[in-house]
């Protein structure tokens, strides 16, 4: 079973162009997410499961799909290696609270520029490097962590203190309790994950894949790869400044400490975990790392605590071993990740009971 | 004059120590065109283990180094061995990738068996001091700059004149080739990774033993890595210039602008060089047309 997603639904007879482009093919699809939606829509709601803990969980999520979308654009359909997201949702973080909290904007006004500028200063720090192939990109955007962290520590005193920033609010309703500011992380993973979705199936998706394939093929099918892969990283860190703003508004304070290189780091394992370009696969990988994650966060203080030989800090070592070994372990048994697994069971699921 | 003085001279001292750390990653990537993001990870667990072997074992200088030495060679082919030999064949963004993960994995078993906090401070060199001018210099540094320079000219020396550097040369053009002339592609890449382990294990000893044994020694790897690039990535000298460059460009910007500018200003200035010169001042320029 090589080529999983090459089997269609049973009795699914792609007559037009229309019918085979649809996302939705069958009405159990149809039916499977309308009800996931709602069963999202409806967790708050829920008693046993609206505890503040598993929705601000489930916050963070959200924000991370975004962030990790974009970077498996960038990094999974265009093939270039960003190991500086986290600076880039910064720019949006920053961007969008100092809209807030020196103009008064309010965060509808304040999302789309924050993507914007993140997109810009992504574009300044991508020109170097699109000119060139293979790793440049990863230095640049190195290089781009550390200077931005920099400049936003020692250059704008407002960001390397720290400052509030208002919450979400519509009319006079304000989002800032996470029942609440949970349904706009829902709508805007949501819509963000659909946009990336379809944009990955446009004349642009496709040329971000040719020039991850093979770019001299895609250089001489008359794909201009210069402009492809600055496109592609601005999408990224738009993605990135979106995902940023939605972040301070939801933490009504804005900090420099949640935007580390680790962090960039985590973000990458979690596509790889998740599966290079699939934009389900992006869905799977931050669910799967995070719950690891917070497994750990309940382990290892316990191991801590009952291991006495163990020096203080092996808490956080343990935790770098495990998620390390875990992305090291999908890269060489698993590259195609998670999404790989979940085509499978597809694919298991379309040819029962012949599935040889 | 005498402050500026100073600061060059502390520049260079690092800077040699940066071309040593570079030179590892020169060797990987001329062997198999990786670039190892762990090789500062590399250089931390190097230092403790030396630092394992002379102060938890107090041993002398001399068996903790003959000790720690191989230990390195052979933490570079384990690394090899369990991370990239089954990735020969990937495509090279996973290679890059899994060095990065490396890194999270070597830090973590650091933190795991000797915990985050700075290690006790041990003597390596003596302590002696010696005046030029007005600027003073400890035995420790003179001492680290010579080792540096002397493991550097070796592994140049390597490279030109013997049959094992000139195949690891062949290794990295193309392993189908290289493989048919009888030159064995994985021997290579393991004895690559090797020397990077012995080269990052030394620099790592060099730099606890100024700056202390400490967890933040792996952002050496960081600031070898413009040096590298800088210098061009196929090139050991290149990786000493460009080594002593950034040594120059971080202590010279730390000391006029305050100690925290030092590292972005030389990435700065990398991206200042990949603007003018991609492939950085001794790199080979691979010229491709469509």
């Amino acid at each position: 079973m090589a080529h999983t997603t090459y089997y269609p639904p049973s009795g699914i007879y792609a007559d037009s162009f229309k019918k085979d482009i649809r996302i939705v093919k069958t009405r159990t699809q149809l039916i499977l997410a309308v009800s996931a939606m709602l069963l999202l829509v409806a967790v708050p709601l829920i008693p046993g499961l609206n505890s503040p803990y598993l929705l601000r969980l489930l916050i963070g999520i959200g924000i991370t799909i975004i962030i990790c979308l974009g970077l498996n654009i960038l990094t999974g359909y265009c093939g270039q290696l960003n190991i500086g997201q986290s600076a880039f949702v910064m720019v949006g973080a920053f961007t969008s609270g100092l809209l807030n909290h020196s103009f008064g904007w309010s965060f509808w006004a304040c999302v789309i520029p924050a993507g914007m500028v993140a997109a810009a200063v992504g574009v300044v720090f991508g020109i170097p490097s699109v000119r060139l192939k293979g790793l440049y990109l990863a230095l640049t955007t190195l290089g781009a962590q550390i200077i931005l962290t920099w400049v936003a520590l020692f250059h704008i005193p407002l960001t390397s203190a720290g400052f509030t920033v208002e919450p979400v609010k519509i009319g006079s309703f304000y989002f800032d309790t996470p029942e609440r500011f949970y349904y706009i992380a829902l709508v805007f993973t949501a819509v963000m994950a659909f946009a990336a979705k379809n944009l990955m199936r446009t004349r642009w998706g496709r040329a971000f894949i040719a020039v991850r394939d093979n770019d001299r093929a895609a250089e001489a099918m008359g794909i201009d790869i210069f402009r492809y892969k600055l496109i592609a990283f601005a999408i990224c860190t738009f993605y990135a400044g979106v995902a940023g703003s939605l972040l301070v508004h939801y933490m009504m304070w804005a900090q420099l400490e949640s935007f580390t290189l680790n962090d960039s780091i985590w973000y990458v394992v979690m596509i790889i975990v998740g599966g290079l370009g699939s934009i389900e696969g992006t869905i799977f990988g931050v669910i799967f790392i995070t719950a690891l994650k917070e497994l750990i966060f309940v382990i290892g203080p316990m191991l801590e605590g009952t291991l006495a030989f163990l020096p203080i800090g092996a808490g956080s070592g343990l935790l770098l071993v495990i998620i390390g070994g875990v992305a090291i372990f999908f890269l060489i048994f698993e590259p195609r990740g998670l999404a790989h697994r979940w085509n499978l069971i597809k694919a298991y699921y379309r040819l029962w009971p012949f599935g040889y | 004059m005498e402050f500026l003085g100073k600061i060059v001279i502390a520049g260079l001292m690092n800077g040699s120590i940066y071309g040593l750390v570079a030179i590892g990653f020169v060797l990987v990537y001329k062997s198999s065109s990786v670039l190892n993001f762990s090789q500062g990870y590399m250089l931390l667990l190097g230092a403790y283990i030396f630092w394992f072997f002379k102060a938890s074992l107090k041993l002398d200088l001399l068996p903790s180094l003959l000790l720690a030495l191989p230990s390195g060679f052979l933490m570079g082919i384990a690394i090899e061995r369990i991370t990239l030999r089954p990735l020969i064949g990937q495509p090279l963004i996973s290679m890059i990738t899994v060095t990065i993960f490396l890194s999270l994995v070597l830090e973590g078993l650091v933190s795991l068996i000797w915990g985050t906090y700075p290690l006790e401070q041990i003597t390596v060199f003596g302590r002696g001091s010696g005046t030029v001018g007005s600027i003073v210099l400890t035995t420790e540094n003179v001492c680290a700059f010579g080792v540096a320079f002397g493991a550097m000219v070796v592994l140049i020396l390597f490279f030109r004149y013997t049959n094992l550097g000139l195949a690891m040369r062949g290794v990295a053009e193309g392993h189908q080739i290289v493989q048919s002339m009888g030159i064995g592609v994985r021997r290579i890449f393991s004895i690559s990774w090797g020397i990077a382990g012995v080269a990052a294990t030394i620099g790592g000893i060099l730099m606890g033993t100024t700056l202390g044994f400490q967890l933040g020694l792996s952002h050496i790897g960081l600031l070898a890595i413009p040096a590298a690039f800088i210098g061009g990535l196929e090139s050991p000298e290149g990786a000493i210039l460009g080594g002593l460059l950034i040594g120059l460009i971080e202590s010279v910007v730390s000391g006029y602008l305050g100690n925290a500018a030092g590292v972005p200003a030389t990435f700065v200035v990398l991206i200042l060089v990949m603007l003018i010169r991609p492939y950085g001042f001794f790199g080979l320029e691979r010229i491709e047309r469509v």
